[in-house]
């Protein structure tokens, strides 16, 4: 593999346990988030992670920018291996690696100022500090579309939105190559979240940003992703180029997903709704694990859980499913 | 919420600065000696030269009190202060690090709380021999621990929080993230421990001093005073009245100072307010006599809803109005501020205390024929209608579902509260099938928490639909589930609305994918108005406000490289534009649009728009 060609984020065979404590003096029941997903994010690329809750896409985000240690598997942020940094090393990474969190409400420490939080980056790795900082700061609101005064103002001042391009000025800060964004928009107004998205797309296109984007809504991931990665329950169902994958949905998870996503255009709700819900994550299914819910599942579904492998007819897409035969287009 | 705060803590805040105070300024006032003795007087009464008196050895009360008072805050304050920093440096990074740190910072320290706190002194002061320093001393040792607890559960809370990972995310060195994030963001539970921690210690500083074990004579101290005055209490009770009087005075103001500052530093504040059956009636013109013949189930006229704000009243909901049919499902759609939940919420008559209906009413069609106005119904009847009639689902099945109680239970509290004895439990075991709930006679035994998300809200609409209600009202029924099951509860809803024939939905959303699924009309609301109204197929196909065409257009649906957004957000209900609401953010807002607030024109059968320029969206 060339060098243009080695992705600037990768993740192997990534796992991650957590413990559930069982009872008062139980030693806990490792619960498994993450099941060896193998991803990649080029360089300007948008990645979209879809899935419902308990798939593991947020944890994946948190994986990749190793705020969280994987269990097992490795992180190579451009061919280095994260684990094997050591702690000033990878502080100088994480300059080039940020992070916009789902809640604009939480995100955002309530007792500095807005222009401080902003500055942070650039003054922990030393990039500008004093007035210089602050010029930055005012072009960084400018860039996501806020009044540089509001430098001043504390975070309780704003509304969802802003405080949501707030964050965004603050992960741009530190100029980084790779952004992990953690359904930024799903606690934003409609009429706000529109405004948001497309500010991550001029940014993309501006920039040359990486953008691994961690979305329940379909509708936005379509719209703003060149890849898109279909998670349920910690294992990668499917993946393949946006376009094609909503356009011709090969997993009978992303079928069902897809029919189930309400939509403007087609009245009177999904044809055929889902059954069940997701199985719990501490206890879930042998083989396959969607095969609890999924209408085409087989007894040999139960037995072996199907690989991540190109789908046939169609190498760009990747598929995990014992009838990939039977699904190809 | 943070004024009156504040003033609440004016006054022993206050008192608390005046003793500080005095209690430096000890030295400067014209006191007697405090350790001049006048044995010829001994226990004299208050004169006019010693306004307490002179105790047993005949030196000035008055003047030992302040000193004491002097002796006693120091101690308490110093040690109060050093336990501080000790106990919050180690709960923070107990709670920061966890592991092995932990167990050697915050555990370690709860050592110490196993021990009773008197003997622990006493041990102390035993091997170091008495003083103020030794006090000191063994008082931080007992108090660091309470700090430490105080700290560490704060910063376990803290660090969950996003805006702590977003510091580890920008590469923050750990001691910035301490400092610069967690220290101010759990100062506040820490300063009320603080204001605690000093009464205690000044309590525990007399008892030793009273035990001979602190402060050492002659020097004053409240403890001392109140050992010298035992031996003469006869002669001389007043003598053990004023140490007494000044440390209970003290520390019950340091109590009261904690608490107000527990409050003045809680952002959530204090629920403020009437309660439920007094605000109903206030402030509501009445309203002419409900006619005898209102067609349909439910008819909102002119609902307009105020809250107190700090310029004075705010409407955060105006003039509005629909109407809804039998077996018909209307969607009130809007953003968060837009008053859907309010509205709501009014017609249920569950309006939070805050909250006073001004003008209005809501005129509902009961199971016997007769028609009232629930906007004025009092609420011992209202609450006969509520859970019968009229009965709601809330928006997140897990906070509104008793977790101590067994799912069947719960869905026959709503029979038994209408009257009903007879075969509960076999109508809960249908109930739960109807609503597709698996296995429903183990199912009706489980607990809330035994049970998914998606099954939780089955539930809520089985003790919803238990008594055929004529109207239900969803708030948000399935914002906080995910797609599939989403698209489960919709089409249970879709499925008991057949059943059911003649009951009504009002169904509350911000989705409008949601509407287009389920509901028949849509009532439009921005900023506290009903800005368009029509049956869904039209509302959708040919928008006739531009509030609704934007929102149409900002989904992400469409093939289109840039979604159309609407600029800016919504207005807080204190700052409303003066013309129409929408102004501001609108394409196709012209002058007049700023001037004139633009009335709700019918435009169709069944069709309304509050625009100047709808017939140029057609």
């Amino acid at each position: 593999m060339s060098a243009a060609r080695e992705p600037l984020v990768r993740g192997e065979g990534l796992t991650r346990a957590f413990r559930r404590r069982a009872g008062l003096f139980g030693r806990g029941v490792p619960v498994m988030a993450l099941r060896g997903v193998d991803v990649a994010v080029h360089r300007g690329e948008a990645l979209g992670v879809v899935g419902e809750s308990g798939c593991g896409k947020s944890t994946l985000g948190r994986v990749l920018l190793r705020l969280m240690p994987p269990t097992d598997g490795r992180v190579l942020f451009e061919g280095e291996d994260l684990a094997q940094q050591t702690a000033s090393r990878l502080r100088v990474l994480r300059r080039r690696m940020q992070m916009v969190f789902q809640d604009p409400y939480g995100s955002l420490d309530p007792r500095r100022t807005v222009g401080a939080q902003i500055a942070d980056g650039m003054v922990i790795h030393g990039l500008a500090r004093g007035g210089e900082a602050r010029e930055k700061v005012a072009a960084l609101l400018r860039q996501v579309g806020l009044d540089p005064d509001h430098a001043r103002r504390l975070p309780h001042e704003f509304s969802g939105g802003q405080r949501q391009r707030i964050a965004v000025a603050r992960a741009l800060a530190t100029q980084p190559d790779f952004i992990v964004a953690d359904e930024p928009v799903s606690a934003l107004d409609v009429s706000i979240q529109a405004q948001v998205v497309n500010l991550l797309a001029d940014l993309r296109a501006e920039l040359g940003l990486a953008l691994l984007f961690i979305s329940h809504d379909l509708h936005v991931v379509r719209h703003l992703c060149d890849r898109v990665v279909v998670m349920y329950l910690g294992h990668v169902m499917e993946q393949g180029p946006a376009a094609e994958l909503f356009r011709a949905p090969a997993h009978p998870y992303t079928r069902a997903l897809l029919a189930a996503t309400p939509s403007l255009r087609h009245r009177g709700g999904a044809a055929n709704p889902l059954v069940g819900e997701v199985p719990s994550i501490a206890a879930p299914p042998s083989g396959c694990v969607f095969r609890t819910r999924c209408a085409m599942a087989q007894p040999r579904c139960a037995e072996g859980t199907p690989p991540l492998a190109p789908m046939p007819g169609a190498p760009a897409r990747q598929l995990a499913c014992h009838r990939a035969a039977e699904l190809a287009p | 919420m943070r004024r009156i705060g504040l003033r609440a803590l004016a006054v022993p805040g206050l008192i608390s600065l005046a003793i500080l105070l005095v209690a430096v300024a000890v030295p400067l006032l014209p006191l007697a000696d405090p350790v001049r003795q006048d044995v010829a007087n001994r226990l004299a009464g208050p004169s006019a030269a010693h306004w307490l008196g002179q105790d047993e050895y005949g030196r000035d009360v008055l003047s030992r009190i302040l000193w004491g008072a002097r002796v006693s805050l120091s101690v308490a304050f110093a040690a109060t202060a050093v336990a501080a920093v000790i106990g919050t440096l180690l709960g923070i990074l107990g709670g920061y690090f966890r592991g092995v740190v932990e167990l050697a910072t915050v555990r370690v320290a709860e050592i110490v709380l196993c021990f009773p706190p008197l003997l622990l002194a006493l041990l102390v002061v035993t091997l170091l021999g008495p003083g103020a320093g030794t006090l000191i001393f063994s008082l931080s040792i007992l108090f660091a621990p309470g700090f430490a607890r105080v700290a560490y559960g704060e910063t376990l809370s803290a660090r969950a929080l996003d805006y702590v990972t977003a510091q580890e995310a920008l590469g923050a060195p750990t001691g910035r993230i301490l400092v610069r994030t967690l220290l101010p963001n759990i100062a506040a539970p820490l300063i009320v421990q603080f204001s605690l921690t000093v009464a205690s210690a000044m309590v525990l500083e007399s008892g030793l001093s009273f035990l001979g074990l602190g402060v050492v004579p002659p020097s004053p101290s409240w403890g001392l005073m109140i050992r010298g005055a035992r031996a003469t209490m006869e002669q001389a009770p007043l003598l053990l009245a004023w140490p007494c009087l000044a440390l209970t005075l003290t520390v019950l103001l340091l109590n009261l100072l904690c608490d107000r500052l527990r409050d003045a530093l809680d952002p959530r504040g204090r629920a403020a307010g009437r309660p439920g059956f007094l605000r109903r009636v206030l402030a509501l013109p009445a309203a002419a006599a409900p006619g005898a013949s209102v067609p349909g189930l439910l008819a909102v006229e002119g609902l307009t809803l105020q809250v107190p704000g700090p310029a004075g009243p705010v409407q955060v909901v105006r003039d509005v109005g629909f109407s809804l049919a039998p077996g018909e499902t209307l969607a009130i759609v809007g953003e968060s501020g837009s008053g859907k939940t309010l509205t709501g919420l009014a017609i249920m008559g569950l309006l939070p205390p805050a909250v006073t209906p001004v003008a209005g009413r809501i005129l509902f069609t009961g199971r016997d024929g007769s028609v009232r106005d629930l906007l004025r119904l009092p609420e011992r009847e209202m609450r006969r209608l509520r859970g019968r009639d009229l009965s709601m689902i809330f928006q997140d099945p897990s906070s509104s579902l008793n977790p101590l109680v067994r799912i069947g239970v719960q869905v026959a509290e709503s029979l038994r509260a209408h009257g009903v004895a007879e075969g509960v439990k076999g109508r809960v075991v249908a109930l739960l099938r109807q609503v597709g709930l698996p296995d429903p006679e183990r199912q009706a035994m489980a607990y809330p928490h035994e049970v998914s998300g998606g099954q939780r809200q089955r539930v809520m609409i089985a003790a919803a639909i238990a008594n055929h209600p004529r109207l239900l009202l969803a708030d948000e029924p399935t914002t906080a589930l995910d797609v599939t099951v989403q698209a489960q509860i919709l089409a249970l809803l879709a499925a008991l609305k057949r059943a059911e024939g003649v009951m009504g939905m009002v169904f509350v959303t911000h989705n409008l994918a949601v509407v287009a699924d389920i509901a028949d009309r849509a009532v439009v609301m921005y900023a506290g108005e009903v800005v368009e109204e029509g049956p869904v197929a039209e509302l959708f196909a040919a928008p006739r406000h531009p509030y609704t065409a934007a929102l149409i257009a900002s989904m992400p649906e469409g093939e289109a490289d840039r979604l159309t957004a609407i600029p800016g957000a919504v207005p807080q209900p204190w700052a409303m534009p003066a013309g129409c609401r929408f102004a501001p953010r609108c394409a196709m807002a012209m002058e007049a649009c700023g001037a004139t607030s633009p009335a709700l024109a019918e435009i169709a059968p069944g069709r309304a728009t509050r625009c100047l320029r709808w017939k140029e969206m057609a």
